[in-house]
C-alpha cells in the first residue's frame, strides 16, 4: 500500500539526513594525524566526558553546569573565549569509548575534562593519549589511574582531586584514632567508585586491627533494611562510600530505627544536603565552599545560571578542571597566535593556578598528575541537619 | 540466637512483602484479564512516588507543612492513587487496547516502550537526582519512634503504618473483587473473555476497572515505599521486577496468589540477605544470585505458581 | 489492519492475497533475489570507511554492525523459534568475557582471535541449550521470566566475579581491560592510530556479519527452518505430526545464543575492555526494539531495524542534529496522519500563524516570557526564537506543557476529520515549545523518550513491524 512505501521512504530520508548531518556536524575535512591549530582569539573548545544520562546523571549534569560556568568566568578573566561541549559516557565504559572517539574526531577540541568515572578513564585514556588530548578528571578517584604503572595510567590524564588512597586511609585513621572504633562495617554499591574506596578503607582498617564486616549491595538496591539488620549492635562505625547520598542517609536512618549505635561515615559522594542524619561524618575533597573566602560570588553566579539545581559536591571540581586547562591554554598562547593539543599538555604543570575554586592556589604534584598535597576535609552533621567542617582528614 | 535480629528480619519481611504484594496485585489483575505482562507497571509505581513528592512540596515539605502532616500524608496517598489510576487507564486505552487482537509480543513491546517513555520522561522533567520525603523529620521524628516494643526490640510507627495501610488496601481489593458485581465481572473475564462478552459483560469497562485498581494500588505502594527510601526515575525497576516475580510465584492471574507471593518473596529476600548468605558463607553481594537460583528451581518444579491453575490448552 | 487467513482459507492463498495488496515498488524489491540485496548492503557499508576518515563515523558503523548481528541472532530465538528470551544479553556478555579471559593480560593467555571466536560459538550454543531446557516444562511468559532470572544471575556473577572462591575471574565491577586486538591469522589489527579508530575493524565486522547472515539464511531454508515455521504456526499440530518440538525450541535457543556469543567476542576485540555495565537491560530493550520495529521473523527486517534505531539514537545525541531530526519526524508524522494531503499545507500555515500570535501575546504580557536571538545567530534560530515562546525561566510550565502535549497528541489520534486538523495546530506548536524548552536541553535523555514513544507508536499502528511477517505468535 502507498502508506508503507511512504513510511519506508520517510525513514530512509531521515536515516540519510541523520548520517549526513552527524558527519557534517562533528568533523572537519580529512586530515587524520595532522594536528589542527586553534586560534587563540577564537573559541577554545573543551570536551566534557561525563555521565549525562542514566542513574548517575545528576553527577554529570552538575559537572557540566559548573564547567560551563568556568568557561564563562575563567575565560573572561583570562581574556579567552571558551566553551564546554558535553559527551555522554553513561556508566558504561564501552559507550565512553565511542564518546571519546567522537570527541577526538572533533578537531576544534583542544582538551577535555573527564571521564567522570574510573571505568570510563580506563577505557578511554589510551585513545585520548594517542590523539594528544589532555583530559583532567574532577571525579575519577581510582588510585591506579595515576599511580601503579598500569597501561591505562597515561601522561595525558590528570586529576584535580585527591584519589581513593588518600580518602580511604584518612577515614580509617579518623575512625580508629578519634572514634575509637574496633568494629566496623564497610558498604559498597558494586560499582567502581564505591568499590575502590571501600577496598581502601577496608585494608586501612584491617591494618589497624579493626574487625571489618564488608557488605556489598547491588547497585539498584532501593531498600537497605535487610542489610542494616545484619550489622551487629556493637558495631562502632559504618562506612558508606556511596555516590548516592540519599542511600547513605537511608542507612543512617535505618541504624537509628533499629536501635544501633554505629556512627555513619560517608565519602565525598555524600557531601550533599540529602545526607543529614545528625552525628554522621563525611569527607570531601573541598572545604565548605560557602566558607571559603571569595567564593560566594561564584556560587551566586552558578545559582543564577541554574535556578532549578541544588548545590552538590561533584560540580565545583569540574570548575577547577576547566580552570587548569584554561590556564594552560593561556600560558601556551603567550607569544603565539594559535595553539594545538600538545601545547596544552606542555603547559599543564607550568605554574600554579591562583583563585582555585576550592580555595588557595592549585599545583599539580611534580611526580604524578595528582594534586600536590591533595587532601580531604572532614565534616560532621550538626543537630540541625547542616554540615560543619571539623577538620582535615 | 540474636532475637533482636530475628524479629527485625520478620518486620523487614513484612514491610518488603507488603510493597511487593501491592505491586504484584496490579500485575496479576492485568495478566488475568489480558494475558499481558504489563512491564510499565513498575514505572507507574514510580510516578506515584513522584506525585506524592509533588503534593508534599505543595504543602510546604516534611518539616514545616502548612497543614497537619498526617493530613498531608493522607492527601499524598490519595493523590498518588488517583494519578496512577488515571495513568493506568490512559496507558491501557492508547497503548494496549489497539493491540488486543494482535500477536502476543506486540503489547509486550508496547509495554516496554511505555516503560522507557515514562522513566525517561520523568528524568527529563525532574532530573535524575534522588529526592526524599524526609520522613525522618516528619512530625518531629514521630514516625521513627517505637510504636510496639517487645523487650529490647521495637517497631517504628512508620513500619506499622506501612504494613497496616497495605493490608487495609489489600482487604478492600479483596472485598471489591469478591463481593461486588464488577468484581464478579472481572473474575469472569479472566476465566474466559469471549464467554464473558457473550454473557453481556462490557469488557472494555472491566478492563478499564482493572487498570484503575492496579494503578491505584501501585500509586499507594509508591508513596509508602518512598517514605522509607527515596524518589528517583529508576526506582521502579527493582521493586517492579521482584513484584512481578512475586505475582508469578503466587500464581499469575490469582489475586490471593499475588498477595501470598508478595509476602513470600519479601521473606525470601530478607532471609537470604540477613541469614542465608551468612550460613552458606558467600558475600552478601551474591544475594541476588541465591534468590534467583531458588526462584528458577521453584519455577521448574511448579510452573503455575503456588495458587495458579496449570495451563491446560484446549485443542 | 491484521488479516489472518479466514476460516476455510488456505494459508498460501491468504499470503498471495496480501501480496497483491502491496505497493508495486515493494513487490519489485521483493523480486530482487536475497543474495543481491545482501550484497548491496555489504558493498554500501564497505564503502563508508573509504569515503570518510572520521573515526567516530567508523565506530558508529562498527557498532551498528554489532547491533545488526545481535538483532539477527535474537530473530532466531524470537522470530523463528517463537520464544521470548529476556536473557539474551547474557550470552552476548558471556562471549565478550570469554574473549577477555582468553585473549588478554589477565591470565596471560593470548589465543588467536579466530580460535576464541570458535570457542565462543560452541560455548554460547552449549549455554543456550542449558538455558533453553526450562522450555520443556515452561511456556511463553513463564519461560520469559526464567530467562530474565538467568540474566540477573549472569550480572550477579560478573559483578562479584573478582572473588569467586578466591579466584578473580571477571574482574568484578572494574571489568577486564587491556584486551588483545583482533588478529587475523597472525596479523594483528590495531585498534586505533593516534586515537582514531581503525576502519579495518569495520571490514572484520562486515565479514562476520556476512558469514552469520548467510549461515542463518541457509538454516532457515532448510528442514530445521521449515520445522520452526510449523512450530510457530501451530505447535500442537506440529507435535502431533511427530516433530520433536522440544528439541526444535532448544535448537532455536542455541543458535541465538551462539550468534550472541560470537558477537560478544567481536565486540570485545575492539572495545579495549569489558565491563559489567555494558550488559544492561537497556541494551536488551534496545535490541528488542530494533528487532520488533524491523519486523520479527524477517532477517532483513532485523537489519533494517538495527540500522534505523541505532543511527537515530546516535544522531539524536548531537543537539544540532537532533533538532532537525525532531522537526523532520514531526513532519513525517503529519504526512501520515492528515488526509487529504493538501490539508497538510493548511495545518502548517495555521500553526505558523497560531505561533506568531501566541508569541506576540506572550511577549506583550511579560517580556521575560520570550527570548530574542543574538544578532549573529543563523536564520533558523532567529525564526524559532520569534515563533516559539521560550521563557527565560520556564519553571513549572515545562511539566504542564509536556503533559499537555501528550494529552493533545492522544486526543488528536482519537478524533477525526476537521476536529483532527483543528487539534493538530496547537499540538504542533506545543510540540515545538516542549522541544525547544525541555527536550533539546538534554538530548541524551530525550532520545530514549522518543524511542519509547516510537515503540508504542509503531506497535499500535503496525504490530508486525516494518517488514515483519504477519502472524508471529509467542508459543
Amino acid at each position: 500500500m502507498k502508506r508503507r512505501a511512504l513510511i519506508a521512504a520517510a525513514l530512509a530520508t531521515l536515516v540519510a539526513a541523520s548520517l549526513a548531518a552527524s558527519a557534517g556536524a562533528d568533523t572537519q575535512a580529512g586530515a587524520r594525524s595532522e594536528a589542527a591549530a586553534v586560534s587563540c582569539n577564537g573559541t577554545i573548545n573543551i570536551g566534557n566526558l561525563t555521565v549525562l544520562t542514566g542513574p548517575a546523571a545528576f553527577l554529570g549534569q552538575s559537572q557540566q553546569s559548573w564547567a560551563a560556568l568556568a568557561a564563562k568566568r575563567v575565560g573572561a578573566q583570562l581574556g579567552l573565549k571558551a566553551r564546554v561541549i558535553g559527551y555522554d559516557t553513561t556508566l558504561d565504559p564501552a559507550v565512553a569509548l565511542t564518546a571519546a572517539q567522537r570527541l577526538v574526531g572533533n578537531r576544534s577540541i583542544l582538551a577535555a575534562i573527564g571521564p567522570a568515572t574510573s571505568g570510563g578513564v580506563a577505557a578511554t585514556s589510551k585513545t585520548l593519549r594517542d590523539a594528544s588530548v589532555v583530559h583532567v578528571t574532577p571525579s575519577a578517584t581510582r588510585t591506579s589511574l595515576t599511580k601503579g604503572g598500569t597501561p591505562e595510567a597515561t601522561s595525558y590524564f590528570y586529576r584535580v582531586v585527591a584519589d581513593d588512597s588518600v580518602q580511604g586511609t584518612g577515614q580509617a585513621k579518623h575512625a580508629v584514632e578519634r572514634l575509637n572504633a574496633d568494629k566496623a562495617t564497610v558498604f559498597d554499591a558494586q560499582e567502581p567508585y564505591s568499590v575502590g574506596l571501600a577496598n581502601t578503607i577496608e585494608r586501612a582498617l584491617e591494618r589497624r586491627n579493626v574487625t571489618v564486616q564488608r557488605l556489598s549491595v547491588s547497585n539498584n538496591t532501593t531498600d537497605f533494611s535487610s542489610f542494616v539488620t545484619r550489622i551487629a549492635g556493637d558495631t562502632d562505625v559504618v562506612f558508606t562510600p556511596f555516590q548516592v547520598a540519599a542511600n547513605a542517609n537511608q542507612i543512617a536512618v535505618l541504624l537509628k530505627e533499629q536501635g544501633k549505635r554505629a556512627i555513619v561515615f560517608g565519602g565525598d559522594g555524600t557531601a550533599d544536603p540529602a545526607f543529614k542524619v545528625p552525628g554522621s561524618y563525611f569527607s570531601n575533597f573541598a572545604p565548605d565552599l560557602n566558607g571559603v573566602a571569595g567564593k560566594q560570588a561564584i556560587i551566586n553566579a552558578w545559582k543564577r545560571d541554574n535556578p532549578e539545581r541544588t548545590l552538590d559536591p561533584f560540580g565545583p571540581p569540574a570548575y577547577g578542571a576547566v580552570q587548569s586547562i584554561l590556564y594552560a591554554a593561556k600560558r601556551a598562547c603567550t607569544g603565539k597566535r594559535s595553539i594545538e593539543r600538545v601545547n596544552i599538555k606542555r603547559k599543564m604543570k607550568a605554574g600554579a593556578i591562583p583563585n582555585w575554586i576550592l580555595g588557595g592556589n592549585f599545583r599539580f604534584s611534580s611526580k604524578t598528575n595528582d594534586p600536590l598535597n591533595g587532601g580531604f576535609w572532614l565534616f560532621q552533621i550538626q543537630p540541625d541537619g547542616t554540615a560543619r567542617q571539623v577538620g582535615r582528614l | 540466637m540474636d532475637y533482636d535480629q530475628f524479629f527485625q528480619t520478620i518486620v523487614n519481611s513484612a514491610t518488603l512483602g507488603s510493597t511487593y504484594a501491592l505491586i504484584a496485585l496490579g500485575y496479576t489483575m492485568v495478566y488475568g484479564i489480558l494475558k499481558l505482562l504489563n512491564f510499565a507497571h513498575g514505572d507507574v509505581f514510580m510516578v506515584g512516588a513522584y506525585v506524592g513528592f509533588g503534593v508534599l512540596t505543595l504543602f510546604g515539605g516534611a518539616i514545616d507543612p502548612s497543614i497537619s502532616i498526617w493530613l498531608v500524608l493522607l492527601l499524598m496517598a490519595l493523590a498518588a492513587m488517583a494519578a496512577c489510576a488515571v495513568l493506568g487507564v490512559v496507558i491501557e486505552r492508547f497503548a494496549y487496547r489497539p493491540l488486543r487482537d494482535a500477536p502476543r509480543i506486540a503489547p509486550l513491546i508496547s509495554a516496554l516502550g511505555v516503560s522507557f517513555f515514562l522513566s525517561y520522561s520523568v528524568q527529563l522533567l525532574f532530573g535524575a537526582e534522588h529526592r526524599t520525603y524526609d520522613s525522618f523529620n516528619m512530625a518531629g521524628g514521630k514516625l521513627y519512634e517505637p510504636a510496639v516494643t517487645i523487650g529490647s526490640f521495637s517497631i517504628s510507627w512508620l513500619r506499622v503504618i506501612g504494613i497496616v495501610a497495605a493490608l487495609v488496601l489489600m482487604l478492600l481489593l479483596w472485598l471489591l473483587v469478591a463481593r461486588t458485581r464488577i468484581g464478579k465481572a472481572m473474575r469472569a473475564t479472566s476465566i474466559d473473555r469471549d464467554a464473558a462478552a457473550m454473557m453481556g459483560i462490557d469488557i472494555d469497562r472491566v478492563i478499564m476497572f482493572a487498570f484503575v485498581l492496579s494503578g491505584a494500588l501501585a500509586g499507594a505502594a509508591g508513596v509508602l515505599f518512598a517514605l522509607r527510601t527515596d524518589v528517583y526515575p529508576q526506582m521502579g525497576f527493582t521493586p517492579g521486577l521482584f513484584a512481578f516475580t512475586a505475582a508469578v510465584i503466587g500464581g499469575i492471574g490469582s489475586i490471593p496468589g499475588a498477595m501470598l507471593g508478595g509476602f513470600l518473596l519479601g521473606t525470601v529476600e530478607a532471609l537470604t540477605v540477613t541469614y542465608l548468605t551468612q550460613w552458606i558463607g558467600i558475600p552478601v553481594g551474591l544475594s541476588n544470585l541465591v534468590i534467583f537460583s531458588l526462584l528458577i528451581v521453584f519455577m521448574l518444579v511448579r510452573p503455575q505458581g503456588i495458587l495458579g491453575r496449570p495451563d491446560i490448552k484446549k485443542v | 489492519m491484521t488479516e489472518g487467513p479466514r476460516i476455510g482459507q488456505d494459508e498460501w492463498v491468504a499470503r498471495s492475497a496480501e501480496n497483491i495488496g502491496r505497493h508495486p515498488l515493494l513487490r519489485a524489491a521483493d523480486r530482487v533475489p536475497g543474495w543481491a540485496r545482501l550484497l548491496l548492503f555489504v558493498v554500501a557499508v564497505a564503502l563508508i570507511p573509504l569515503i570518510t576518515d572520521d573515526g567516530y563515523i567508523n565506530a558508529v558503523v562498527f557498532d551498528t554492525l554489532i547491533f545488526c548481528l545481535l538483532a539477527v541472532g535474537l530473530n532466531v530465538v524470537v522470530g523463528w523459534g517463537g520464544l521470548l528470551d529476556l536473557g539474551y544479553i547474557a550470552f552476548f556478555g558471556v562471549g565478550a568475557y570469554t574473549y577477555a579471559i582468553l585473549s588478554s593480560e589477565k591470565f596471560d593467555l593470548h589465543l588467536s582471535s579466530l580460535v576464541v571466536m570458535a570457542i565462543c560459538v560452541i560455548l554460547g550454543a552449549l549455554l543456550g541449550l542449558l538455558v533453553g531446557l526450562p522450555s520443556w516444562r515452561l511456556s511463553g511468559d513463564y519461560l520469559a521470566i526464567v530467562t530474565l532470572f538467568v540474566y540477573q544471575i549472569f550480572i550477579s556473577i560478573v559483578t562479584n566475579g573478582h572473588d569467586l572462591f578466591g579466584v578473580d575471574l571477571t574482574g568484578g565491577v572494574n571489568g577486564i581491560a587491556n584486551l588483545d586486538p583482533f588478529d587475523l591469522f597472525g596479523i594483528e589489527i590495531v585498534v586505533s592510530k593516534d586515537g582514531i579508530f581503525n576502519s579495518n575493524y569495520v571490514y572484520v565486522a562486515l565479514g562476520v556479519f556476512l558469514v552469520v547472515f548467510t549461515a542463518l539464511y541457509l538454516v532457515n531454508h532448510s528442514r530445521i527452518g521449515r520445522a520452526w515455521r510449523a512450530l510457530r504456526e501451530d505447535t500442537l499440530a506440529a507435535e502431533l505430526m511427530g516433530m520433536p518440538t522440544d528439541w526444535l525450541k532448544l535448537l532455536a535457543f542455541a543458535f541465538g545464543a551462539a550468534v550472541a556469543s560470537l558477537t560478544g567476542s567481536l565486540f570485545a576485540s575492539l572495545k579495549v575492555g569489558v565491563f559489567p555495565e555494558t550488559f544492561s537491560l537497556t541494551l536488551l530493550i534496545t535490541v528488542y526494539a530494533m528487532l520488533i520495529l524491523g519486523g520479527v521473523g524477517s532477517q532483513t527486517g532485523a537489519v533494517v531495524g538495527a540500522v534505523v534505531v541505532y543511527v537515530f539514537l546516535e544522531a539524536l545525541r548531537d543537539p544540532d542534529v537532533s533538532g532537525w531530526v525532531f522537526y523532520l519526524a514531526a513532519l513525517v508524522a503529519l504526512v501520515l496522519v492528515v488526509r487529504p494531503r493538501r490539508m497538510i499545507a493548511v495545518v502548517l500555515a495555521a500553526t505558523a500563524v497560531f505561533g506568531f500570535v501566541v508569541h506576540a501575546i506572550a511577549g506583550a504580557i511579560d517580556p521575560d516570557w520570550t527570548t530574542s536571538a543574538p544578532p549573529d545567530a543563523d536564520a533558523v534560530t532567529r525564526f524559532l526564537d520569534a515563533w516559539v515562546v521560550i521563557p527565560q525561566t520556564p519553571g513549572d510550565a515545562k511539566t504542564i506543557a509536556y503533559i499537555g502535549l501528550i494529552a493533545l497528541i492522544l486526543l488528536a489520534t482519537t478524533v477525526k476529520g476537521i476536529w483532527r486538523w483543528a487539534v493538530l495546530v496547537p499540538t504542533l506548536y506545543l510540540a515545538a515549545f516542549v522541544w525547544e524548552n525541555v527536550m533539546s536541553q538534554q538530548p541524551d535523555v530525550t532520545r530514549f523518550v522518543l524511542l519509547g514513544a516510537l515503540l508504542v507508536g509503531v506497535m499500535v499502528t503496525r504490530p508486525s513491524g516494518i517488514l515483519g511477517e504477519r502472524r508471529v505468535e509467542v508459543v
